[in-house]
């Protein structure tokens, strides 16, 4: 069984090993099953842009996104260059769109909106060049998700979002998203009133939220982490100074004592360039993070549907229940109002019996039905997102696994770094 | 050495063990690491590593001995190899336990030609004490000569004074104090030393109790800063010292205190990485195939955290400890350095007093005694000026012989202490550069073993059967 969806490369464009390409070109179907096997797409280029409104000055970051065919045979389908400039706000309206639109796909998540488990050198302000910087790769990413998920890169909107530079935010709202959102306490009372929850789901909300802890922890650790060997590279540094003061008073030893100053002044300024690689290694778990949020949405919309589900039930079951208690002579209780009405007003003649009983049954047919769509709209709903969900593991799995490599292979680097920085200054301390 | 441990058999095993670690790295991992496969091992890890080897099967008494022996001969890379005559090894350390207390001794051994050393005991156990004694008669006994150092008597990091890191480094310590001491010409022949050296365990705590120092150290303190702040006409070669030394023990103590600043960075680290290591572990108890990635990441990580532990340890051990010593040491220079100085006052004091009395003896010879003291009590008044005279004439003679003999006494002393300071420059340039060797040395050891511990982790992210076809990998 061929593996339908193809997924994108994490990161921004820096790292690209040599086999991506090997790859790419062995595993390329004859069908086309995502548009990112066609179309090369990059975010780019933050800039800031000032709207001088009526009283305040809104200041905000916008990103260039450029589309390019890649494919010579689809160029039909497509514009072959499209650049256009879009913000933050907008990428938001673009994903609540998808959200709500696909109930059953797990929805990429954003990069945050301030910056989180953060370390004393750490960026934190909105307008810090480093932040946006990662910002825009975290942003490069979401489109490139989207763009290899088969069902959600064939979206107008998506497109629109890409290449459509007038009129793409109202082309959003006359979808007219907004009102198939799930009500929060519709949302709310399904979670906790659903009879028979499918069990599959139940685990998936607490894997989200156990995904979640785990997540937060090393992050918050690994935080903590950067403090301290930031600290310790740079306190090194007053080596330096002090190798220099004492190579004063000294004949032998003060040129080696100066060489040695200047290695522990490398490696004060070395965990710079370190420190900012993890941040890259911090951000691709924060996208896991965020995912556990998609998670829990996708459940949720499944107990929404469960719930509709259910009531139709309970409505078909209602109804057949109040004709029987009819067909049996009985009136459907003392305390309702028919039951007020009966004994104010006298029963029911045999003719209006006859009539609810038609009546009823007329709904009963139509709440059959209605209960058969609702099966069935539950059953797919269930497949679907089911089946995203496993395309999500797997997804999750490899990029995992990934961000854990690349991360050790960072730290190889830096103790190869480090090697090499003390065997320079222990050669000069071999000549004091 | 090495030669002596590895046969040609071990040395092909070891290259065998060399290689196959890259070559299984290659098998178990699907993508091809630049950095991995760029990895060579030198040849001469082939020969650290056998020499490892072989050693770990030996006793730990076999270990010390040929570590002290080692540490003998790095210190005799001097001219002085030559005219040494007096070995001394400090090994073997024994506990002993007493009703009132428990405490541990040092085997010291001694091998020298010398006529006085024939018949006597040369192996005798020692405890730390016992070389605080020593140290303390020496310094009364020749003032003006600089003592070498001892260990400090508690390590403030290493509670436990039974520990064997604690013993180890203990023991290297006192090894170079006696080597330092056989090497000086002057205190290599000290009685106490040799008392130390021969006496057996009675004999030895009898002769420590006769006569105290105590009354000559109080001279000491107070009266030679005066001494020193005074100090005028101090000889150049000895102003040069007194800077040189006031400035070297301030660098010290800034090197102490950045060393402590970096212990306490790197302490605090190593909290949070131990914390960290369970993150991992409990992440993978709710995954499946991402299970065993997070158990090798997490099981790295806890090994990183002993490599950490082990370095921390003996930063402390091998440069904090080492330079906090230097430090006293400087200071029991400084000390000697103010004692020849307060000689020198002493000398001065002398040369201007005898100055005054010539002038005095001058001025009576035409001073007229009609109204002095003695005249008023009725003596005649030559006679006055004629005892005067004599009165002077042997304050002369008492002044001139003191003065020769401060005078002998003062040449000796800057004498021996240019000599000691010249060779105390020697030492220190040897001690510094091993200090700063071993600290860089730790830390390149330290790096290569994270880094062997995350190349294993790369190959155990990914499971054998692993294949990488979920999906196409796009380049951005």
């Amino acid at each position: 069984m061929a593996d339908e969806e193809n997924s994108p490369e994490l990161g921004p464009e820096k790292i690209t090993p040599e086999q991506n390409d090997v790859h790419a070109d062995r595993a390329k179907p004859t069908t086309k099953t995502s548009l990112l096997q066609w179309m090369e797409i990059t975010v780019s280029e933050p800039e800031k842009r000032t709207n001088a409104s009526m009283k305040m000055q809104d200041t905000y970051i916008v990103y260039l996104i450029e589309t390019r065919v890649t494919d010579e045979n689809m160029k039909g389908y497509s514009d072959g260059a499209t650049s256009l400039w879009r913000r933050y706000s907008e990428f938001e309206l673009l994903r609540n769109y998808l959200e709500t639109t696909y109930a059953t796909i797990i929805i990429p998540p954003l990069p945050e909106k301030k910056a989180t488990y953060t370390w004393q050198n750490a960026p934190t302000d909105k307008f810090d060049p480093e932040f946006i910087e990662r910002r825009r790769a975290a942003l490069e990413v979401f489109l490139l998700r989207i763009a290899s998920h088969t069902i959600l890169s064939t979206d107008k909107i998506f497109m629109g979002f890409m290449q459509q530079d007038n009129g793409w935010k109202d082309a959003v709202y006359s979808t007219d998203f907004q009102s198939k959102a799930e009500s929060k306490l519709k949302a709310i009372s399904a979670s906790f009133r659903l009879r028979k929850p499918d069990r599959r789901f139940e685990e998936v909300k607490n894997y989200a939220n156990e995904l979640q802890t785990n997540i937060s922890n090393i992050l918050k650790y690994r935080a903590r982490m950067a403090d301290k060997l930031y600290a310790i590279h740079k306190v090194h540094g007053n080596y330096a100074r002090v190798f220099g003061e004492w190579s004063c008073i000294e004949k032998d030893m003060s040129e080696p004592l100066q060489s040695a100053g200047h290695y522990m002044d490398v490696l004060a300024s070395s965990i710079d360039p370190m420190l900012e690689e993890e941040e890259h290694f911090a951000d691709q778990l924060k996208e896991y993070l965020a995912f556990s949020d998609s998670l829990r949405s996708v459940c949720r919309k499944y107990e929404c549907v469960q719930y509709d589900l259910e009531r139709a039930d309970d409505n078909l079951s209602a109804k057949a229940k109040e004709r029987d208690l009819l067909v049996q002579g009985k009136s459907p209780g003392t305390f309702s109002l028919s039951g007020v009405k009966s004994k104010l007003f006298g029963s029911d003649t045999p003719e209006q019996r006859e009539l609810k009983i038609k009546q009823l049954e007329e709904q009963i047919k139509q709440a059959e039905i209605e209960l058969k769509q609702a099966t069935q709209e539950t059953q797919l709903h269930v497949q679907s997102a089911l089946k995203d969900i496993e395309r999500f593991k797997r997804q999750k799995t490899k990029d995992l696994q990934e961000i854990f490599t690349n991360y050790a292979i960072m730290q190889i680097k830096q103790c190869k770094k480090g090697i090499a920085i003390w065997t320079s200054a222990k050669d000069c301390f071999v000549k004091m | 050495m090495a030669e002596e441990n590895a046969t040609p058999h071990s040395v092909k095993d070891d290259a065998d063990l060399d290689s196959s670690p890259t070559k299984a790295a290659d098998e178990n991992v699907k993508f091809r690491d630049p950095l991995l496969s760029g990895f060579d091992h030198e040849s001469d890890d082939d020969g650290m590593e056998s020499l490892d080897l072989n050693a770990s099967i030996k006793s730990d008494q076999t270990v010390s001995r040929s570590s002290s022996l080692i540490a003998n001969f790095k210190l005799d890379e001097d001219a002085d190899a030559e005219t040494k005559d007096l070995f001394i090894v400090v090994d073997d350390p024994e506990k002993h336990t007493s009703t009132l207390e428990s405490y541990i001794t040092f085997r010291v051994q001694t091998k020298t030609n010398r006529s006085e050393f024939e018949g006597a005991e040369l192996s005798v156990r020692r405890r730390y004490n016992d070389f605080l004694w020593l140290r303390q008669r020496l310094e009364e006994t020749y003032c003006t000569h600089l003592v070498p150092p001892l260990p400090a008597k508690h390590s403030l990091k290493r509670l436990d004074r039974f520990s064997p890191e604690f013993l180890r480094v203990r023991e290297g310590a006192l090894q170079k104090f006696l080597t330092r001491l056989a090497d000086h010409p002057v205190l290599s022949f000290d009685k106490n030393l040799f008392v130390f050296l021969t006496a057996k365990a009675w004999e030895f705590q009898a002769h420590k109790k006769q006569g105290s120092g105590i009354f000559s150290r109080v001279t000491d303190s107070l009266h030679n800063m005066g001494a020193s702040y005074m100090m005028k006409n101090r000889p150049p070669e000895f102003v040069v010292m007194h800077e040189y030394i006031q400035t070297f023990g301030e660098k010290l103590g800034v090197m102490d205190r950045i060393s402590q600043r970096i212990l306490k960075e790197s302490t605090e680290y190593l909290t949070e990485l131990t914390e960290w290591a369970p993150c991992f572990m409990l992440w993978a108890n709710s995954e499946d195939k991402l299970k065993s990635g997070l158990l090798a990441m997490s099981k790295n990580i806890e090994e990183c955290c002993k490599e950490l532990k082990d370095m921390i340890d003996s930063t402390e051990d091998d440069f904090a400890q080492p330079l906090k010593e230097y430090i006293l040491y400087t200071e029991s220079v400084k000390g000697v350095l103010r004692r020849r100085d307060a000689m020198q006052m002493e000398y001065d004091m002398i040369v201007e007093e005898l100055a005054k009395k010539k002038e005095e003896r001058e001025q009576i010879k035409t001073s007229d005694q009609t109204y002095s003291i003695g005249a008023f009590l009725g003596k005649d008044p030559e006679d006055v000026k004629e005892s005067k005279r004599e009165k002077l004439e042997q304050q002369l003679v008492d002044l001139t012989q003191q003065m020769d003999m401060l005078n002998d006494r003062l040449v000796v002393a800057n004498a021996d202490l240019k000599a000691d300071m010249e060779r105390w420059h020697i030492n220190k340039q040897r001690d510094m550069k091993e200090i700063f060797l071993n600290m860089a040395e730790r830390n390149i050891q330290y790096y290569e073993r994270c880094l062997e511990k995350w190349e294993n982790t790369v190959r155990d992210i990914h499971p054998r059967n692993e294949n990488a076809e979920d999906g196409i990998i796009v380049s951005s």
